[in-house]
């Protein structure tokens, strides 16, 4: 069954290989002048005021190298859904649609073994394929990452620390639950519709909700928030809105004393530590004149309340998000198997 | 007689519809048996309950005197030839040979290469590119090669041209004669039947209508021809399965085991299509949807 399973899956593999071939090609070609530039920056090992040498390395950074940045985020955020839906999916479907199921399924070998070994071959290519591109990509865009996070998140989105979307979801161990989640979501949709389009169909709106909504809702989750008051001080670096009738709102993306942490909420709290929206009225005045009631607002007791995810949370988080998927994708494969083993056919 | 396969009350659903409902039937081992009856008769359905690709809904099916699925053991004595021979349109014929051997310890490979060998196919041509025919040769020979004491074959010929049809029931006949297991083959065209088989079983609505071996069928049933008289005056053995008159005559077809002595009859045989279809007319209810005046037509 390992051979057959195999030669049925060998043009895909063929893909696969080509694809992290050309990946690797693209990344090997740049990444070394990319890595000396970085080294000729002097970022790494720089102390005291560093922010002035990274933001002169990412501005250097130009031509190809933005685009491979943003392409590299995409080709890995995109591979998981893609080998559901042209993997998962037609893994069963193709069987059922020519009836190949019949010719399998009456050699001497059951179904049990038959799919799980299905499942598996091509499973373990999934998540190496995806794993692969992420750790190329890691090792390609660690200086910009690093330039990035000294500079607070400037030009790159990977200045958002490594809990920002596109940072966290393409690296690290998370690919390997997202391509197992995906595989095993596609042969599961082949499995009850058993049509390889509208499976094919399925598979993508599901794994799109799905990878939507762990890092929206789920992964700010996983782990109790941890709770911090920031100052209003004078190099207070905080996005500020101001509205009529005195109206303000603060938004922190960046914490003093815990670079790179995850903030999920931040706002301007009194000295009470009861969430305020409306400046004392001095203030008002101060803004009106100066632009900048910070001070002011300070002196009133007015802070900034913050929950975020410390960096130190960032490993146990990848392990955790990345069981939970494994644990999805087993469940849907077991799902299948009891399916198919199970009594209805057509 | 053993049976290779034993129903029960077997019956199967779909959503809504029953394909094959309360079907009782034997069909003894040792023999190369067809099963017949108009489309839509649960052939195929139960054929595909007695390889376990299907789970009944109700009843029960005993395949060599155990349950058709499950265990390796049991899948290993039945071979398989499904309806329109589906292969992997990707693999090779050698490829497919070589699924065979990987899938079944039992597998006859030195066979299974002779055979290939011996129909003149290319091992190396993808089976997505081979006439129905040959694919049909090569699911069979997939089927045999695992050396099976029972070969399925479901509707193995509906697909193929006349001549492709007469090679593939040639081919199986020497396979049959050469290697010793029981054969159930469907078809819903009794004339591929005749040649191949010498046991019918004739299904009609999930129901067995006549079984027995060919010969026997054969000798027990005359078509007599004379002056139109009514069927329900002949004697008591003799069973009538279908009347047509015309004016003046009155031709039947009955089913007895003595001589027909009445010298006002003119005996003649019966060709087993004629006979077939005689009792898939009977079961469709009667003359009822015959036109009238139809004459059944005799092949000496």
């Amino acid at each position: 069954m390992i051979w057959l399973t195999w030669r049925q899956f060998r043009p895909q593999a063929v893909t696969a290989i080509a694809a992290l071939a050309a990946f690797a090609i693209l990344l090997g070609a740049t990444g070394p002048h990319l890595a000396s530039m970085y080294a000729a920056s002097r970022v790494a090992g720089c102390q005291g005021n560093c922010d002035h040498l990274a933001r002169n390395f990412l501005a250097a950074v130009r031509g190809i190298y933005p685009v491979v940045f943003t392409l590299g985020l995409a080709v890995i955020i995109l591979a998981p859904a893609v080998i559901g839906v042209f993997w998962g999916a037609p893994l069963i479907t193709r069987e059922f649609e020519t009836g190949t199921f019949r010719t399998a399924w009456t050699q001497t070998i059951t179904r049990a073994r038959w799919l799980a070994t299905k499942l598996i071959l091509p499973g373990l290519a999934a998540i190496a394929v995806t794993e692969g591109l992420s750790l190329m990509y890691g090792w390609w865009a660690a200086p910009i990452g690093q330039a990035a996070r000294v500079t607070g998140g400037v030009n790159f989105p990977l200045g958002m620390g490594p809990f920002g979307l596109p940072a966290f979801d393409t690296h690290g161990v998370v690919p390997i639950g997202y391509a197992a989640f995906g595989f095993a979501l596609g042969v599961t949709a082949g499995v009850l519709i058993r049509r390889t389009v509208p499976a094919m169909a399925v598979t993508l709106a599901i794994f799109a909700a799905v990878q939507l909504a762990m890092p929206l809702a789920i992964r700010p989750r996983l782990f109790p928030p941890v709770h911090a008051t920031q100052s209003l001080a004078a190099n207070f670096s905080g996005i500020q809105n101001q509205g009529p009738g005195g109206h303000f709102a603060f938004t922190l993306d960046y914490l003093d004393g815990a670079p790179g942490a995850w903030i999920l909420s931040s706002g301007a709290v009194n000295a009470a530590g009861q969430p305020v929206s409306v400046m004392p009225t001095d203030c008002v005045h101060v803004a009106q004149t100066t632009g900048d009631p910070t001070q002011c607002l300070a002196s009133h007791g007015i802070s900034i309340a913050v929950t975020y995810q410390p960096t130190s949370r960032y490993w146990p988080m990848q392990w955790t998000e990345t069981g939970i998927y494994l644990a999805l994708a087993l469940a849907l494969a077991g799902f299948c198997l009891w399916r198919l083993g199970g009594r209805r056919l057509s | 007689m053993t049976a290779v396969i034993e129903t029960e009350g077997l019956g199967k659903r779909y959503r809504r519809l029953w394909a094959l409902s309360d079907c009782t039937l034997s069909i003894p081992a040792g023999h190369v048996v067809g099963l017949v009856g108009p489309n839509g008769a649960g052939k195929t359905t139960l054929l595909n309950l007695a390889v376990g690709l299907l789970a009944p809904t109700t009843g029960t099916i005993e395949v060599l005197a155990g349950p058709p699925r499950a265990r390796p053991a049991q899948l290993a004595r039945i071979g398989f030839l499904a309806q329109d021979a589906p292969l992997y349109a990707g693999l090779t014929v050698a490829e497919h040979l070589k699924l065979g051997a990987r899938l079944n310890p039992g597998w006859d490979a030195e066979y299974a290469r002779r055979r290939i060998d011996w129909l003149g196919l290319d091992p190396g041509q993808k089976a997505g590119t081979l006439s129905g025919g040959q694919r049909a040769q090569v699911a069979l020979t997939l089927a045999i090669g695992k050396r099976p004491e029972l070969l399925i074959l479901d509707e193995p010929v509906a697909s193929l041209d006349p001549l492709a049809r007469r090679e593939f029931l040639e081919d199986l006949m020497e396979a049959i004669a050469e290697r010793e297991f029981s054969v159930v083959l469907s078809s819903h065209l009794i004339a591929d039947l005749e040649r191949v088989c010498d046991y019918l079983i004739v299904l009609v609505d999930s129901r067995v209508r006549l079984a027995g071996p060919v010969d026997e069928l054969l000798a027990t049933h005359h078509l007599l021809t004379g002056p139109r008289r009514d069927p329900a005056t002949l004697p008591a053995g003799q069973r009538v399965i279908s009347a047509s008159h015309t004016d003046r005559q009155t031709t039947l077809l009955v089913r007895t085991s003595e001589a027909v002595l009445d010298p006002a009859w003119t005996v003649s045989e019966v060709g087993l299509e004629d006979m077939v279809l005689a009792y898939m007319r009977e079961a469709a209810g009667g003359g009822r949807r015959r036109a009238p005046g139809y004459h059944l037509e005799v092949q000496q």
